[in-house]
């Protein structure tokens, strides 16, 4: 039982930096309805500011902001460079998909270019694990929660209460209405990409830290759980995304601890991406509109 | 200079049977699959297995025979099209677009997983080796006359494939296929089974990928996971989109370019320290290798938005059969 509640407690650790990647990418889904596959490199361009920034100043919140403002500059990139020009050009969705990937596989080989493909060790001091209520978390998994919840409220803040968050729902609702309201979509979507940016890059940083190292795909390989969490949580839906995050990044952790019914022994952690594209897989196919709608399945096109 | 030109050429005959299989499900049915490498693998492995008979220990694989090298690429491609069946099975019937490319990429992902991680599938991370000179016994070939048997083994293979390919462009099932990914609304209406159609489509496609992997493992003697990774299906991708997208003419001008860059384009870099960059070495193989990524990436990219239908555009189909004219428009009262 109290194994159970400790790998509960990591859970929630993991859950709450794929609820910032996830809903950092929902986000850009929901204003342009293509999903963007670059999502993961603006994880691994935050992670590598993170590191550049604290190596020279020594500070972990300088390296925070760097870390968002990276990740939120590369957004607005990829926006006004590739996926807005596309747009406007009348591609569809997949071939936006493709031409992102496309980005993605740019990007990381620029990074490795430029840093090298080796894993770039980033170790903070922990601090001392604690108990806190039931879990065992140490300092940094405290700030990680913490700041995660601290983000999303003021996400949702931003979203339901301002000015630009009517706009950003006007647009993810249904553009060309919104924009015969006198809405400019196109800069209500480039300054989405930009506040996804700065949460995505600070989840990069974040993952970084608990990690405790990272390489110039690593960002790639989170973005793939993030797909999962944010399809089961509904694309392009902020709550529903943070509860498939909150599900998702609690399964990842719980059920490699378990053991495994009549073989025995324990399912490695190195077999978390084939659970997250499992649970992917069967979402899709039963619940494709994510968990938490009551629509039947239909065909996508 | 020869060992290399046989190099590139046997590499290119391969890349172009691998490139001619993609163009089935891309350039034909229209699914953007990212499951396809998975086949390649697929196919590699079980050559492998079938052929380099039972492991030695600390080693451990599933089979372990000793098939002679033609039979065992039989049983890999059979296997490749029935790991394909499973996976269009799933990914085929409901899903298009963005959704179908991600259930594949999950799908490449799990067994890219497997192979790295359970070690009694495939020896895990360390994968298989051994595959010496496949049939090079047979004709009595030394090291060096075996490299012209196996160029010529497979330009001949490649020439196999594109002649059947370019049968089945014309043949109903090419048009067919086509018709689905115009409009697949339209090809229901007209009788087509669409899903039994596309799966057909799929496992062709598939089969092509895993005999190229059946020959690729001949190649290069061994397979592991660090010899695929699911993300290089994107050379194949640029490769088809530079050629021109269902034309296998097309397909096969796109490998020669893309056979080109991946090869030459690193030559011409310019070896300046960037400044500031210590670790910054334009010789450095890694680096080399990144370069040739971000390039192919980039072309990707460039050709997506600014031509899309490649360099060698498909043809489109003309109904030139005179007996439905077409009906005449009613003249406007005056």
């Amino acid at each position: 039982m109290h194994a159970a509640l400790l790998t509960l407690g990591f859970g929630i650790v993991t859950a709450s930096i794929l609820a910032l990647s996830a809903v950092a990418f929902t986000l850009q889904y929901g204003v342009t309805n293509v999903a963007n596959v670059s999502h993961g490199e603006i994880l691994t361009i935050g992670a590598y500011a993170a590191y550049l920034v604290h190596q020279r100043t020594g500070s972990a919140p300088a390296a925070a902001i760097a870390a968002a403002l990276a990740g939120g500059l590369i957004a607005l990139a990829m926006y006004s460079s590739v996926i807005g020009p596309f747009i406007r050009f009348g591609a569809s969705p997949t071939v936006i998909f493709i031409a992102t990937l496309g980005v993605s596989f740019v990007i990381q080989n620029v990074l490795v270019i430029f840093f090298g493909a080796a894993n770039v060790a980033y170790n903070i001091d922990p601090g001392a694990p604690q108990q806190v209520g039931p879990f065992l978390l140490n300092a940094l998994d405290e700030q990680i929660v913490i700041s995660a919840v601290v983000i999303t409220a003021a996400l949702f803040f931003i979203i339901s209460r301002t000015k630009f968050g009517k706009a950003l729902r006007a647009v993810s609702q249904n553009r060309e209405l919104a924009r015969v309201t006198g809405i400019n979509a196109t800069r209500v979507a480039a300054a989405t990409f930009f506040l996804a940016g700065l949460i995505a890059g600070y989840a990069g940083f974040v993952l970084a830290e608990s990690v405790g190292s990272f390489t110039p795909y690593f960002g790639f390989g989170f973005f793939l759980i993030t797909l999962t969490a944010a399809v089961a949580g509904g694309l392009g839906r902020a709550v529903g995304t943070m509860v498939g995050a909150v599900i998702v990044g609690i399964i990842l952790e719980v059920v490699p601890a378990l053991p495994v019914p009549f073989v025995g022994g324990y399912i490695s952690a190195s077999y978390n991406l084939a659970i997250a594209f499992a649970i992917l897989a069967l979402v899709i196919l039963f619940r494709p509109r994510g968990l938490f709608t009551s629509a039947r399945r239909t065909v996508f096109e | 200079m020869t060992t290399y030109l046989i190099a590139v050429l046997t590499e290119g005959a391969i890349f172009g049977i691998m490139a001619l299989g993609l163009n089935v499900i891309w350039g034909w049915s229209g699914d953007f699959d990212l499951a396809y490498y998975g086949y390649i693998a697929v196919g590699a492995y079980m050559t492998i297995v079938l052929t380099v008979g039972p492991p030695v220990a600390p080693a451990q694989y599933i089979i372990g025979q000793s098939l002679p090298y033609p039979l065992a690429v039989v049983f890999a491609v059979i296997t490749a099209m029935a790991v394909a069946l499973v996976v269009g099975s799933i990914a085929l019937r409901h899903l298009r677009g963005i959704y179908f490319s991600i259930v594949t990429l999950g799908a490449v992902y799990v067994m890219y997983v497997f192979a790295g991680q359970y070690v009694p599938l495939f020896d895990g991370y360390n994968g298989l080796s051994g595959l010496f000179d496949p049939m090079g016994d047979w004709f009595g070939l030394d090291y060096f006359s075996y490299q012209y048997f196996f160029l010529g083994l497979s330009l001949v293979m490649f020439a196999l494939v594109y002649f059947v390919m370019s049968r089945v462009s014309s043949s109903r099932f090419g048009m067919a296929l086509r018709t689905l990914r115009e409009d697949e609304r339209a090809a229901a209406a007209f009788g087509r089974d669409i899903y039994r159609l596309k799966l057909k489509g799929y496992v062709l496609g598939a089969a092509l990928g895993g005999f190229a992997g059946a020959l690729f493992a001949a190649y290069l003697t061994a397979f592991n996971t660090s010899a695929w990774s699911p993300v290089e299906v994107i050379v194949l991708y640029s490769a088809v989109l530079v050629g021109g997208r269902g034309n296998i003419r097309g397909v096969v001008l796109g490998v020669l370019i893309m056979g080109l860059i991946v090869n030459e384009s690193t030559r011409f870099l310019p070896q300046l320290p960037l400044p500031g960059l210590s670790a910054f070495d334009t010789l450095h193989p890694q680096v080399l290798q990144a370069a040739r990524g971000g390039i192919i990436g980039l072309v990707l990219v460039l050709f997506l938005r600014f031509r899309p239908q490649g360099l060698l555009p498909e043809r489109r189909f003309v109904d030139r059969s005179p007996a439905t004219p077409a009906i005449e428009p009613a003249p406007l009262a005056s």
